[in-house]
């Protein structure tokens, strides 16, 4: 059975520009699910089977950061692994995401290689 | 500052575009009025205070969605005006790099637009401003940043 994903992103413009990157790296998930934040990346959590979730840092309503911290505290989803994709670099927030449990982060803007080097080894 | 905005600009659109851009040497820094223009627009606040901006004409805008989605788009439409807020979102997201190597001390706002037939965008008078003017395959456009001093 094929695998699915969850792209949380505040920018439906952004959130296209993954899902065709995935295919041009020619990573194929079964599913690909949207989110517009990290309110709306839980209920697809809570109510999908998914296996690793691409996730912003900066989005209203909950970011990426409280998304985590919220995610890590629900038993049923705290181990699907979350990979950051930002334009957040900076140590500190990058820090916090993995002390948080995400496995990594790709640095917007990016090409399909960069996220095929990242995201491949995780699936 | 200025070389560092061409090299960003340049990484974004030859990564997530396909498209080659070269910054226009000569240009004027005068606030003229945007015609048929959309703006993306996104703050930073902390240490460094400002605001960075990018100015395209619509049919430069139109193009360069279709570039990013990979489908045509022939008008202006919320697709644009979400992919001018992303554009202005990765700029000022390499312009905090820039500026703070941690990430903590200074904050990015959500980007927004403003699409208008003829508006005025208006440096402040107390800010530093950096202007630069872009040309790729679809026509010119325009980023600048202004720094509180």
């Amino acid at each position: 059975m094929g695998k699915n994903v969850l792209l949380v992103d505040d920018s439906s413009t952004m959130r296209k520009i993954i899902g065709r990157s995935l295919r041009q790296a020619g990573i194929d998930f079964e599913n690909i699910y949207e989110a517009a934040d990290g309110l709306e990346a839980l209920e697809i959590l809570e109510s999908k089977k998914v296996d690793i979730v691409l996730s912003d840092i900066n989005m209203p309503n909950m970011d990426g950061i409280s998304f985590l911290r919220e995610k890590a505290s629900r038993a049923a989803i705290k181990d699907i692994p979350v990979l950051m994709i930002s334009t957040e670099t900076g140590d500190d927030i990058i820090g916090e995401a993995k002390s948080l449990g995400a496995v990594g982060s790709i640095k917007k803007p990016f090409t399909p290689d960069k996220v095929n080097e990242i995201l491949g080894p995780l699936l | 500052m200025r070389e560092r905005i061409i090299e960003s600009a340049k990484e974004i659109f030859s990564s997530m575009l396909m498209m080659d851009l070269s910054a226009i040497e000569e240009t004027t820094t005068e606030a003229h009025p945007l015609v048929d223009s959309i703006s993306g627009v996104i703050g930073l606040a902390g240490t460094h205070k400002g605001v960075l901006a990018i100015h395209l004409p619509h049919r430069v805008a139109i193009a360069i969605t279709s570039n990013f989605l990979g489908m045509d788009v022939d008008a202006m439409n919320s697709d644009v005006e979400d992919a001018v807020g992303e554009l202005a979102n990765m700029l000022g997201g390499n312009v905090k790099a820039i500026l703070s190597e941690k990430g903590r001390d200074i904050n990015l706002s959500m980007p927004t637009t403003i699409s208008g037939r003829h508006y005025d965008y208006q440096p402040n008078k107390d800010a530093e401003r950096i202007f630069i003017q872009f040309r790729c395959e679809p026509g010119e456009f325009a980023i600048e940043l202004q720094l509180e001093k």
